[in-house]
């Protein structure tokens, strides 16, 4: 399925030092009509200039402010630059863009806002034990604080129309981004489906995805938030 | 009475820094503001500090001050961390408009 060629369709793609696998995800996500956006956050490598050979549109932030932020950039873009649909996507490979077309058809087929992908409705290739219990709890917490029934929460492959890209505002610059998300969705009282997706984990993915350090961090950036105005 | 007066003084200041960081931070104003005016009542009523931390099993009301200062410190630290937080996020609004100005200028015909 080609995309729908009344629509403009953004897919965001935040990379930092992803200069060894960007060139081919940004291949194939063009291969399959898409307009690409990189936002380079702040990489010290060739992510941005590769990512650009192979016809993404790049912003580059002079310093690593983190992927939350990178997103929220992202968005602000395809917005300006007119999107009518906006689809997050990892930088390390592990979506598959097949899956694109899923989630965007998702918002066409429920009328909803935003297309959430999740792997445990579709697959997760590869996922240690010990990450699929962390991301279980994540998921588990994230219910309870959202509200949102779901069954996968920290996933960042995810679309959303103009609308729905309009009610976010992402102040959180790094992981607890993914759950600030999900606030925000809940919040805005707009329609959401889960969509099934696979993720496909590698020794790289995994080498540069959250570790369980990284859920204390998580939860002290979600208190703090909710300590100022 | 020296005593006294310095650490009135000081809660005092306290107090100020509360209300002031009240219209920020909600959490922080409360909690900052309750503690400096516990310490206030326990450094005039020594007697009652003494029996309060009896009470909980402190043992001196001196040891009672000595936890509640440190308890401002703690509150004080978290504060700073939250302006912290703060100055992140303008620094990474401002990055992000650079950005994306960039990004703009660099697409723009020449």
């Amino acid at each position: 399925m080609q995309p729908d060629p009344g629509k403009c369709i953004w897919v965001v793609i935040a990379a930092y030092n992803e200069a060894g696998v960007i060139a081919r995800v940004v291949a194939e996500v063009r291969r399959r009509g898409y307009t690409v956006l990189l936002i380079d956050d702040g990489s010290a490598d060739a992510t941005a200039a590769t990512a650009e050979m192979v016809g993404a549109v790049v912003i580059r932030h002079p310093v690593n402010l983190g992927q939350g932020a990178a997103l929220q950039t992202g968005i602000e873009f395809a917005l300006h630059e007119g999107a009518d649909v906006i689809v997050t996507f990892d930088a390390d490979g592990q979506h598959r863009v097949a899956d694109i077309d899923g989630l965007i058809g998702a918002l066409a087929e429920h009328d909803a806002d935003f297309a959430l992908g999740s792997r445990f409705l579709g697959g997760a290739v590869n996922l240690p034990p010990a990450r699929r219990l962390l991301l279980k709890a994540a998921t588990w917490f994230t219910r309870i604080t959202s509200g949102l029934s779901l069954t996968d929460t920290h996933n960042g492959f995810r679309a959303m129309t103009r609308r729905g890209a309009r009610g976010i505002r992402l102040r959180q610059n790094r992981m607890a981004h993914a759950s600030e998300f999900l606030n925000q969705v809940s919040a805005s009282r707009l329609k959401y489906i889960e969509v099934p997706v696979t993720i496909e984990y590698s020794a790289y993915s995994l080498a540069k995805g959250q570790k369980l350090g990284n859920s204390l961090s998580i939860l002290i950036d979600l208190s703090a938030e909710s300590l100022h105005r | 009475m020296i005593a006294q007066l310095i650490l009135t003084i000081l809660l005092t200041s306290i107090l100020l820094y509360s209300w002031i960081e009240y219209r920020r931070a909600p959490v922080i104003g409360v909690l900052s503001m309750l503690a400096a005016f516990t310490g206030l009542y326990f450094v005039w009523v020594p007697d009652h500090a003494s029996w309060l931390a009896a009470l909980v099993g402190i043992g001196r009301g001196v040891d009672l001050m000595l936890y509640l200062w440190v308890v401002i410190s703690l509150i004080v630290l978290l504060n700073l961390h939250l302006k912290l937080r703060a100055q992140m996020e303008v620094i990474t609004v401002l990055a992000r408009e650079l950005a994306i100005a960039n990004a703009r200028s660099a697409a723009s015909p020449k």
